[in-house]
């Protein structure tokens, strides 16, 4: 297969930022299989994958371990090969914890600690800060030509470059003044606040989250290591940032919001994919050949009722391509019409992502 | 099943609209907030921040307090992070300081301290609501959140009841588990498009909606069901009469598959299903949501 815009450049990374609902692991996927097709050794991470998706991949969704994605079935002279995995953040923190943890005792108050048993899921940002752990660990591969990273579906556009940070505010030492003796004003402030939380509601918390912070004493530092090592790549120069959306009018406001969000923050995109575009009109004058008369009537109704989806689709793609930055790529990953369930749909959309630039149409 | 005060025909007070990204969920509760204006005045909150039902409507996102849209019906928008404002700008009374912590590090650290605490107190804010609505007889939409998150908004009722074994805390978890439980005051609408994986999230989420937070009153509603055009006989002639129209053809006729195989798993799933269509139209705004309106018009009676 042709090399594609993946490669440009010395890319090992491929960063898949979008809101939810965009089909962001579809085209993931699709992009990772593209580069494996080319003849690259990638690993596709997911997040929350549909369970139609894992089955097109051939993936166990009991573990989180990469797994082989079978290509010989596509039959492309030149392949590489694929690897994908499915992440399960409690699982992968469980396993950092047992890691990292300077003595097993440590490891198990962590794990036992009421705070993180029930609300591990809600813990500030936790997902996304595993996601990092698996990336670097995935990095650290040198056979590993490419890897591509999905995230989940985030309301803000940095909800995922900085959760790590979030997750850190919550460990550091600071947290631990402020639950155990903090000096500021504002830090009274927020201990009082705590407290008469704590008091009134009877939940009895800041002792579960006092310890909580504590048992990560020690920890601190590698979590805090590990964070800006994985910030430096995802930032820096072999890192592909895209931004998926779908030609929906209502994403319109929101894909900008994001884009303009991460320009803010200093982060630059590398190319805009909309997902879910739908294949060009036919010619509807081509109809007047068709016989009987009440058939060629429903077909022309059936092309009208396309056409002005169509029509407000155009319009989505015109208002993101003026709204993106120059030198930003824009491109299309076409609408099979069905949602993709083998590897075969999966290829057929990575095979015409490229061909689509929709500002030089 | 059904509570011994539960009237089939009462709509709840307050309906949570929940769905999958790209279902038409903001669509669906801008049209169902309309219809219902029709019959009381009625407040369309947006959790979902994006603006959407705003901008549907013609009007600019309300940042705080109220737009009126028309003669009864009101838009608002509520956020997780201001109902935390506001819980601690009455915590802690001097305004300097709850300024500074507002702004500061450290109120990173107390949300992240006491995760959930944000959806409680939005959980706290839709039963008082529904609490008005009910006095003075009015109806609430949410254009909620996507379906992940809904019901991580929903469990967090139980889960405080969970952590905080007495105290307050507890009653009120335990109150919010009566209030979404109250067919009267709360219902929940999941929002599907006709396609295999909007199906499967909303099963998910109705059992769970069901079987874990006992909410007693979930509707279906399925959005975008496209009106037939051609028989099965129909389509084939017209895929051989024409090759190039055939991709068009086809796609028609997966739309009335599609539709027909979520119906039917809806409905075995013990769902209520209201169905919207699919408006072929090449935008989607006030005349499209005044159609939608229309047409849940049998469907949804007071």
């Amino acid at each position: 297969m042709k090399r594609s815009f993946i490669h440009r450049g010395t890319h090992r990374l491929l960063l898949c930022l979008g809101p939810g609902g965009v089909g962001k692991t579809t085209t993931a996927s699709a992009l990772g299989l593209r580069a494996a097709l080319e003849g690259g050794a990638v690993d596709v991470m997911t997040v929350d994958p549909a369970p139609r998706l894992l089955d097109a991949l051939g993936l166990d969704a009991g573990t989180s371990e990469p797994q082989a994605v079978a290509l010989d079935g596509l039959s492309v002279s030149g392949a590489g090969s694929m690897r994908a995995l499915k992440l399960d953040p409690k699982r992968t923190f469980d396993a950092v914890v047992e890691r990292y943890a300077p003595t097993r005792a440590m490891a198990g108050a962590i794990l036992e600690n009421r705070l993180y048993r029930n609300l591990s899921e809600a813990l500030a940002g936790i997902g996304d800060y595993m996601a990092m752990e698996k990336l670097l660990e995935l990095y650290d591969n040198p056979s590993t030509d490419l890897i591509v990273l999905d995230t989940p579906p985030a309301r803000e556009a940095l909800d995922f470059l900085g959760a790590p940070e979030r997750l850190l505010d919550l460990l550091n030492s600071r947290a631990t003044t402020l639950l155990g003796g903090g000096l500021r004003l504002s830090d009274l402030a927020a201990r009082a606040v705590l407290s008469a939380f704590d008091r009134v509601t009877g939940l009895h918390l800041l002792g579960d989250v006092h310890a909580f912070v504590r048992s990560f004493e020690g920890m601190y530092q590698g979590f805090a290591e590990r964070a800006a090592r994985a910030r430096t790549i995802l930032t820096g120069p072999e890192c592909m940032v895209l931004v998926i959306t779908s030609p929906e009018e209502l994403r319109v406001e929101e894909t900008g919001a994001f884009i303009r969000s991460l320009d803010k923050a200093g982060i630059a995109i590398d190319a805009l994919v909309v997902n879910r575009v739908a294949p060009p009109m036919p010619d509807q004058l081509r109809l007047g050949k068709v016989k009987p008369a009440s058939l060629q009537n429903k077909l022309r109704r059936n092309w009208r009722d396309f056409a002005a989806l169509k029509e407000r689709e155009s319009a989505s793609l015109r208002m993101l391509g003026e709204m993106l930055p120059q030198g930003v790529m824009m491109l299309a990953a076409p609408d099979l019409g069905r949602e993709p369930r083998s590897l075969a749909d999966l290829a057929e959309i990575a095979g015409t992502i490229e061909s689509a630039d929709l500002r030089e149409r | 099943m059904l509570g011994e005060n539960y009237n089939p025909m009462a709509w709840p007070r307050l309906t949570f609209v929940i769905g999958k990204g790209g279902a038409g969920k903001s669509t669906v509760a801008t049209a169902l907030a309309t219809h219902l204006a029709g019959i009381r005045p009625t407040v369309l909150a947006d959790l979902d921040q994006r603006g959407s039902a705003a901008r549907l409507l013609g009007l600019r996102p309300p940042d705080d307090g109220m737009v009126r849209a028309a003669q009864r019906l009101d838009i608002c928008s509520l956020s997780a992070r201001r109902e935390l404002e506001h819980f601690i700008e009455r915590i802690v009374p001097v305004r300097m300081i709850s300024n500074r912590m507002l702004g500061s590090r450290t109120f990173t650290y107390v949300t992240a301290a006491l995760p959930g605490l944000q959806a409680f107190l939005l959980l706290s804010r839709l039963s008082s609501m529904a609490g008005e609505a009910a006095r003075e007889d009015r109806y609430v939409v949410v254009d909620g959140l996507s379906t992940g998150a809904s019901l991580e908004l929903l469990s967090v009722a139980a889960g405080v009841r969970n952590l905080a074994g007495a105290g307050t805390l507890n009653r009120m978890a335990a109150e919010l588990e009566t209030f979404i439980a109250d067919p009267n005051r709360f219902g929940v609408a999941i929002v599907v498009s006709p396609q295999e994986l909007a199906l499967r999230e909303a099963l998910e989420a109705a059992g769970r909606l069901r079987d874990q937070f006992r909410i007693d009153r979930v509707v279906a509603i399925l959005n975008g069901v496209a009106a037939p055009v051609f028989t099965k006989v129909e389509a084939e002639q017209a895929m051989t009469a024409d090759p190039e129209h055939a991709g068009l053809v086809r796609r028609r006729m997966d739309f009335d598959a599609a539709a027909r195989r979520v119906r039917k798993e809806l409905g075995a799933a013990g769902l209520e299903v209201i169905e919207l269509p699919m408006l072929f139209t090449a935008a989607i705004g006030q005349a499209e949501v005044a159609r939608l309106s229309r047409s849940l018009r049998n469907k949804v009676t007071a």
